[in-house]
């Protein structure tokens, strides 16, 4: 028995100094890349701020589904054919971002080097830096790599010093409308959502579509995006410093505003539990006037196969409320691709995300499949309007963030989407689910471990 | 039960025999599987335990343990929220476990009386307790949709409603919606088990009262019932371990809402775990969710283990 137990023992000591030796030498790696000519643009590739020509070997990208399917197989096909040594495997992850999310924490704080770079939520930053699930890129890329992507976009990769993703490609909400009911009806496009309730109001009530307008209010982040375009359209914010500001009159305007959406029949009653593709769908049937989503409803309905409104699609920047100047603001979404801090070639991995975020691949992003650039040069050039509408919006766009910054964020945004769909649903008041949002917001700051 | 008592004593007087190296022997014999109990059932056991007594952070080299005591006890049984999905956990399984049993033995009954066709109607029974419980209920979730649902087109036809409803948009709705699609799922299983009580009962007992002049009331209340209750324990017990970890169903249903009115406890310490990363309480949700799945255990146990006894008497 106690020679057993010692070889046991000796077995687990050896293979945890295998491990330690092995984890040695990943980070070892670290210092390698980094290289210089960041300004050298060869032919198609864009500009190449790592120059690791002797990377090769096999990496995995673990990608949620992008809209498009065929998007992520493209990508690493054009990737493989410029870095021949590199092969790259597709490790499809969960639609449902929460979900995908708890896959790749689980499977990164358990040590797996399973997946190299994966694609992740731009919200997740502070909550992955400060849990060690992200390499922090700012050790080891040089500086002038991360020039090329548009303004401000870093800053919302960057956690506590340090950046710990790159940004893939940018999303926000728009409103989309029919053309044609409007032009039927004799109505403009509107600028106020006090318009969007009254135009959806007139053409329901003369039988124009069912409904006036669909978004998101289901009990998910979605509804904390809907939340914050309201709120910052009435002048409010959900945090200032570290204190919650969600019992201000401008957060009654926003909450009261959505709900009266919903009494007053201008939504449906099941919009509390609409997610993006809840909505989409009742638009693309062609039952509703207004839908507010992501850019690439536009694509969708377009395409002939799901959508019966093809053709009939027009699109703006969000409205304001009534008294507000200029556009409304709109969320900030989007994707970010990050590097698992236990890969074993983080050689590749580094010339994978230069590729990805380079002037090549986020060309095919954008002409190809309309996603909205991160590469500044880009999304700059002129051509991209020809695409979509989509593209000459995005000037007038003001754009709101999440309150991101902090690690405990997945809890913050529980906070206001579990309170604002209560509210949505009728169950609470207005005042009552922002009193229970605010000191739910603020015990979420302020305890590092809270349930 | 009494043949199992029967086999019991035997035993035991058998053991007294054994020699102390076979004895031994039979532990050699029995370690591997003692392993391998231990390696997948204790060590995480015991592993939660610890990690409900850490503060516990994220770090490249795993887990960082920092002991802090009861805290994350104090932290779990401070919040409205443990609390709200504890309730909520509590009288979802108490009634989706009664109304199982109810119904499980009306067809328990209703197929062992009926010898027609009993394979097939066991098979058709069995159907819904054979799906796996994601797809059915997605499959609830296209019937219960406040836009498209099969239950509002089909209650607007009838004239029961003047308009859509929103089931899994209002609390209660959402509470009852789901409570009939784990009724609707886990009742077969009931069935299952008491139907194989009903037909263990030997045709004696009810020709010696049918003799007596008892009539079909008295036969079910005097013979059937008192000697099926060691199944409805068996039935019980597992369906009460099932319902208090309930988490695929609200999962796929109503991911906890509206608000967080179907939370459950699984729910609550999942996404305190994997979704807020906070591990060590978690761990404490997690380790107080057994606490109470062991304690309505044993309350149900006690409620029926005079009827038992009395049985196997």
């Amino acid at each position: 028995m106690n020679v057993t137990v010692k070889k046991i023992a000796t077995m687990i000591t050896l293979s945890a100094s295998i491990a330690a030796l092995v984890t040695g030498c990943g980070s070892a790696n670290h210092a390698v890349p980094a290289g210089s000519d960041s300004s050298s643009t060869s032919g198609s590739g864009g500009s190449q701020a790592v120059d690791d020509s002797n990377a090769s070997g096999n990496i995995v990208w673990a990608a949620a589904p992008i809209t498009h399917t065929g998007l992520r197989k493209k990508l690493i096909a054009e990737f493989e054919k410029q870095y021949p040594n590199i092969h790259v495997t597709l490790q499809s992850q969960p639609a449902d971002t929460d979900t995908d999310r708890s896959s790749l924490t689980t499977t990164i704080s358990g040590g797996s080097s399973q997946s190299d770079v994966y694609m992740g939520d731009v919200v997740w930053p502070a909550q992955f830096g400060n849990a060690q699930l992200a390499e922090p890129l700012s050790d080891v890329l040089p500086k002038s790599f991360f020039s090329r992507f548009s303004n401000g976009l870093i800053e919302g990769a960057t956690y506590d010093g340090k950046v710990y993703a790159v940004p893939f490609f940018v999303d926000t909400a728009f409103l989309f409308y029919r053309k044609d009911l409007l032009k039927k009806y004799n109505l403009p496009v509107p600028t106020t959502w006090e318009q969007v309730k009254s135009d959806a109001e007139a053409i329901q009530k003369a039988g124009g579509a069912k409904y006036g307008f669909v978004w998101q209010g289901g009990d998910y982040e979605g509804a904390t995006c809907n939340f914050i375009e309201y709120l910052a359209d009435a002048g409010g914010q959900v945090l200032n410093g570290n204190q919650a500001q969600l019992t201000s009159s401008a957060a009654n305007q926003a909450l009261s505003f959505m709900r009266s959406l919903i009494t007053s029949g201008v939504s449906p009653k099941a919009e509390d539990t609409f997610q993006e593709a809840d909505a989409e769908n009742v638009f693309d049937q062609g039952d509703a006037v207004f839908l507010r989503n992501w850019s690439y409803a536009w694509s969708d309905s377009q395409n002939s196969a799901d959508s019966k409104v093809v053709g009939k699609v027009g699109v703006v920047a969000l409205p304001t409320f009534a008294g507000q100047s200029g556009s409304g603001y709109s969320c900030v979404g989007g994707w970010d691709l990050y590097i698992n801090p236990h890969s074993k070639n983080l050689k590749a991995d580094l010339q994978f995300i230069d590729w990805m975020t380079g002037q090549q691949a986020q060309s095919i992003l954008a002409k190809d499949y309309s996603e909205i650039p991160t590469n500044k040069t880009v999304a700059d050039d002129p051509s991209l309007k020809s695409v979509s509408p989509i593209f000459s919006i995005i000037p007038n766009v003001k754009y709101i963030s999440r309150p991101t910054q902090t690690p405990n964020y997945p809890k913050v945004s529980q906070a206001i989407y579990n309170n604002i769909n209560q509210a949505l649903s009728g169950s609470v008041s207005v005042s009552s689910a922002l009193n229970h949002a605010n000191s739910q917001v603020n015990s979420a700051l302020n305890s590092s471990a809270g349930l | 039960m009494s043949v199992l008592s029967a086999g019991q004593t035997q035993g035991s007087k058998r053991r007294h025999n054994l020699k102390m190296a076979d004895r031994k022997a039979g532990f050699g014999l029995l370690a591997p599987a003692g392993i391998v109990i231990l390696a997948v059932t204790i060590f995480p056991i015991v592993y939660s335990i610890i990690m409900s007594f850490n503060n516990i952070s994220l770090t490249t080299n795993g887990f960082a343990f920092q002991s802090n005591g009861i805290n994350n006890y104090k932290t779990v049984f401070g919040s409205p929220v443990f609390w709200h999905s504890a309730w909520f956990t509590v009288y979802y399984a108490v009634v989706t476990v009664f109304v199982e049993l109810f119904f499980g033995l009306l067809i328990a009954l209703a197929i062992n009386n009926v010898k027609k066709l009993q394979g097939l109607s066991i098979s058709i029974m069995l159907i819904p307790w054979a799906l796996i419980t994601v797809i059915s209920a997605q499959m609830w979730d296209y019937i219960y949709n406040g836009v498209y649902g099969v239950l509002n087109a089909v209650a607007e036809s009838l004239h029961l409603i003047g308009q859509p409803v929103t089931w899994l948009g209002q609390n209660t709705s959402a509470v009852i919606a789901m409570m009939v699609a784990d009724i609707w799922k886990t009742t077969p299983f009931v069935v299952i088990i008491l139907l194989s009580g009903l037909q263990m009962i030997a045709q004696d007992y009810y020709e010696a009262a049918r003799i007596d002049g008892a009539n079909s009331w008295q036969l079910f209340w005097k013979v059937t019932f008192p000697l099926l209750r060691g199944s409805i324990a068996l039935a019980g017990l597992f369906r009460i371990l099932q319902a208090f970890g309930v988490f695929d169903l609200p999962f796929v249903l109503t991911q906890g809402g509206p608000g967080t009115a179907t939370e459950s406890l699984a729910i609550l310490g999942y996404r305190t775990l994997f979704e807020d990363l906070h591990f060590g309480v978690g761990a404490a949700v997690a380790v107080s969710t057994v606490i109470l799945i062991l304690l309505a255990c044993l309350i149900f146990l006690a409620g029926f283990r005079s009827m038992v006894e009395e049985e196997a008497a």
